[in-house]
């Protein structure tokens, strides 16, 4: 199956060229080693360097999904500043320190004990774009029916990331084929294994659109920044308070999050004693939410004393990667590079203490606040004898007034119109609650919460929101740890799962949302295991309906279902129970798939994978179809391998265990075998196996004929035939 | 998957090896018994009736028929099983939903199966290549299927 591999990743040894050898450098190199040096960088500091503690944790790729957002919105000076230090802006700057807040954050749960987190996350934003994501509406939105849900449906949360998702993921895995072609082979097994799925799953996550149904995006807090250099710096920061409460941002955001205000001093021009005295008058107006924070605004080159390389963001949201992708590109062949690649390691540790002191002492205390408050203020009310008592009464007569009077806004909240609550109503509100509750990991809160609100959604028959809250119910009860028992599999996450996916695809065509859900569900079975494992097969089954084209996410949710039936391993020595045999499967159609695209190394690992399961199976169909895949592939049975590698002598690798899946078939295919380079151009794409099958000829007349006309081995019955 | 039902019989051994395959069409609505597969779906119809494999070895405990009825499905297509004493599987791949017929069609397989086991030359696993067993499975596919 798998090579016994201890080259060293590709990614870290990517990482240490670039390191070692900047931008200007590898551009002259070009001209004469081809483009895969220039690839080579260029992927270094993006996403093919999968941090390795992540790529082996599923959960945390899942944690850092769901963060709390906060907008950033600073004074022009202060990019200025940034700017003369080579780099884009202040929100470029800050950003990738977002995504792992310095040491240790402790965080209360309703229980009021206290949480500590190593590894916890915030994710900025633009403040101009929370407030560009607007749904259109179209103006016929009407009420009740589902074509005026449909017509207030946000842009982004169609599929319209999708595409881009899967083109970044094949602009990625090209340049690891490429660098498996130019003999870096032996690494095939770092790039193939589960890196690839959970880049996917990572840029799927990344960028949630603003959405009305739930409030993962919506920020919990504005990073207001001004620089010593400004003017009149107290006017400057209302006025950045007013202009960013007045933005266009969509009616359904609450606009009471947290205002943090930062001062950046400018290190290298301004005094430092003028700075800390407006930083005081600051404190005075503006409370305690206040940050002093000291860059240097000169720029840093490599052979500067304390200079770190620019950090860079792990969460970018596919199209933004791919247009920097592409930017780089350019920027190879014309010379004008301006953005810098490095800073002050003071600059980089000051932005730090700043994030950390942002979110531990302002951030996570106001989520607290607000979420214990909603809770008592709330979800308490509405949970009590009395709050039924109201709801069933209001929800009565919302009844009988929605028959005489035709405004049913009388009976809900709900506001058809636009599909959404408003922010301060009680159901938004709790909504919020949850998610809140679920961003700082308190799971088990945010599914009772999740799980009231449902049922008031579906009161108010708004289908969105209770998708989102089916949703999420299912994620945090999968988070919380507990047993699934097969009730809770049948009643809970088979129903909620059945009924969000059919809202998102049938009433919102929300592609995206549906696929999120559910791949999202399925590594959270899939990590529980056993017969939960088998049941994220089956909803990953379901995932690939929602994306017919093949495609390099359907490829690789494929794969991931073998990977989900391969976690299920069988009882006692005959492996009773196992699903060995559909991962195989899936792993095999997966190849065809990658076969398709033209991943060929992709391929050879997933028939690497599947290849102990059929290599001696006596079925004529799937033993033709597999010699056409590996034919196609370019696979190289591991019995070739290690005659290769006796030949030439540098054979550490494939060693002997791995020796005995292949043998059988290989003695009577000795013929047909393909060369390990040559391949690559005998290029096969059309699935029709090979011209020696009849196109007419039946299942069983084949089956006569077959030991005469077909290569099968006929070791064990075929002597006592004849 | 064709137009018109077709179905894709395989008996398979304890070693997860066919023993036998047919592939027949279906003769109800006018049919002509003649099986509709696509070239690319042979090899599925092997695959899904190999995988379906994973599914029975855990029904097979939990009930008391040798019919399994309908044991696993992927994408349109079912798949329904008898299980023999002796652990061979007959194995139908079908597109279409119908419980009674196929459990009819099994028990002539069965007892067909069971008299080609009399046979002295016969042993358990061992490929049927039997002419006559060949004639008799189709006519019992345009029986009941």
């Amino acid at each position: 199956m798998a090579l016994p591999l201890d080259a060293p990743p590709r990614a870290r040894s990517a990482m240490s060229t670039s390191k070692a050898s900047p931008m200007y450098n590898l551009r002259s190199s070009i001209a004469s080693t081809g483009s895969t040096t220039s690839l080579t960088s260029l992927f270094a500091g993006t996403g093919a360097s999968l941090p390795r503690d992540i790529v082996d944790d599923i959960k945390s790729v899942i944690h850092h999904a769901f963060v709390p957002h906060i907008a950033v919105h600073v004074a022009e000076d202060v990019n200025e500043i940034v700017r003369e230090k080579g780099l884009p802006d202040f929100y470029q700057l800050i950003r990738p320190y977002g995504e792992k807040v310095q040491g240790r954050i402790t965080a209360r749960d309703s229980q009021g004990s206290s949480v500590p987190f190593e590894d916890f996350a915030v994710r900025f934003v633009r403040m101009t774009d929370v407030a560009t994501q607007k749904p259109n509406r179209n103006g016929n939105a009407k009420n009740g029916d589902w074509g005026g849900a449909n017509a207030s449906m946000p842009e982004a949360m169609n599929s319209e990331e999708l595409p881009l998702v899967d083109e970044l993921l094949d602009l990625h895995l090209s340049h690891a084929e490429e660098l498996i072609d130019t003999n870096l082979t032996t690494e095939t097994e770092h790039h193939t294994g589960q890196a690839y799925y959970l880049l996917y799953l990572r840029k799927l996550l990344s960028g949630f659109p603003v959405t009305s149904h739930e409030t993962f995006a919506h920020p919990v807090a504005c990073l207001i920044a001004i620089s010593s250099r400004n003017p009149s710096p107290i006017d400057t920061l209302r006025q950045l308070y007013k202009s960013g409460a007045e933005m266009d941002v969509p009616n359904y955001v609450n606009k009471e999050y947290l205002r943090y205000y930062v001062l950046v001093h400018d290190e290298d021009k301004d005094d430092i004693l003028k700075s800390t005295a407006l930083f005081e008058q600051m404190k005075r107006h503006f409370g305690l939410h206040c940050h002093l924070i000291r860059l240097r605004s000169s720029m840093c080159i490599v052979s500067d004393e304390d200079s770190v390389a620019v950090a860079k963001s792990q969460w970018l949201p596919a199209s933004e990667e791919l247009a920097e992708l592409h930017s780089h590109q350019a920027e190879e062949e014309i010379d004008g590079d301006i953005t810098s690649r490095f800073m002050h390691g003071s600059d980089e540790s000051a932005i730090k203490t700043m994030i950390r002191e942002m979110v531990a002492q302002s951030v996570i205390p106001f989520m607290e606040r607000n979420i214990a408050s909603w809770n008592d203020q709330i979800l308490s009310r509405r949970k009590g004898i009395g709050g039924r008592v109201l709801s069933f009464s209001r929800r009565f007569l919302g009844a009988s007034a929605t028959r005489s009077a035709t405004n049913s806004a009388t009976a809900s909240n709900f506001d058809a119109a636009t599909n959404s609550y408003e922010p301060m109503t009680p159901e938004a509100q709790m909504r919020k609650l949850a998610d809140w509750a679920f961003m700082l990991r308190d799971w088990k809160l945010a599914y009772d919460v999740y799980n009231t609100i449902r049922t008031d959604f579906n009161n108010d028959k708004a289908w969105l929101h209770v998708a989102g809250a089916q949703e999420m119910t299912i994620i945090s009860l999968l988070l919380t740890g507990q047993p699934i028992t097969p009730k809770i599999r049948a009643d809970t996450i088979d129903v909620y799962l059945d009924a969000a996916c059919y809202s998102y695809v049938t009433r919102f065509r929300a592609f995206y949302a549906a696929l999120r859900c559910l791949l999202v569900t399925v590594e959270l079975l899939r990590l529980a295991g056993g017969s939960s494992a088998e049941l994220a097969a089956k909803w990953g089954i379901k995932a690939l309906d929602l994306n017919i084209k093949p495609t390099v996410g359907r490829a690789l949710i494929s794969q991931r279902i073998g990977d989900c039936y391969a976690v299920r391993q069988g009882a006692g020595s005959g492996g009773w129970g196992g699903r060995r045999r559909k991962a195989a499967l899936w792993h095999i159609l997966a190849a065809e798939t990658w076969i398709r695209l033209g991943k060929f190394a992709q391929a050879r690992h997933c028939i690497d994978v599947a290849m102990p399961k059929y290599s001696s199976t006596e079925f004529v169909y799937i033993r033709r179809f597999l010699d056409q895949l590996k034919l196609d592939s370019g696979h190289v049975s591991l019995l070739d391998l290690k005659i290769d590698t006796n030949v030439s002598g540098n054979g550490e690798k494939a060693g002997g265990v791995d020796g005995e899946e292949g043998e059988e078939e290989e003695d009577d295919h000795e013929a047909d075998k393909p060369k390990f380079d040559g391949k690559r151009k005998s290029i096969l794409i059309p699935q029709t196996p090979n011209g020696d099958a009849p196109g007419t000829m039946t299942m069983d007349a084949g089956y006569d004929d077959a030991p005469s006309t077909s290569p099968k081995p006929r070791k064990k019955e075929g002597p006592s035939n004849y | 998957m064709a137009s018109s039902t077709s179905y894709y019989f395989v008996i398979i051994g304890t070693k997860d090896n066919p023993l036998y395959e047919a592939e027949f069409g279906t003769f109800k609505q006018g049919g002509d018994g003649i099986p509709k597969f696509r070239e690319e779906q042979r090899h599925m119809n092997q695959f899904i009736a190999h995988s379906s494999l994973d599914c029975i070895e855990d029904l097979q405990w939990a009930s008391k028929e040798m019919y399994l009825k309908t044991v696993d499905k992927f994408n349109n297509t079912w798949v329904s099983c008898f299980l023999t004493g002796g652990n061979i599987k007959f194995l139908l791949v079908h597109d279409t939903r119908s419980d009674e017929p196929i459990r009819q069609f099994f028990a002539d397989v069965y007892d067909l199966y069971c008299k080609t086991l009399m046979n002295p030359f016969y042993e358990v696993n061992m490929a049927i290549r039997s002419q006559s067993f060949d004639q008799k499975i189709k006519a019992a596919a345009k029986k009941y299927l």
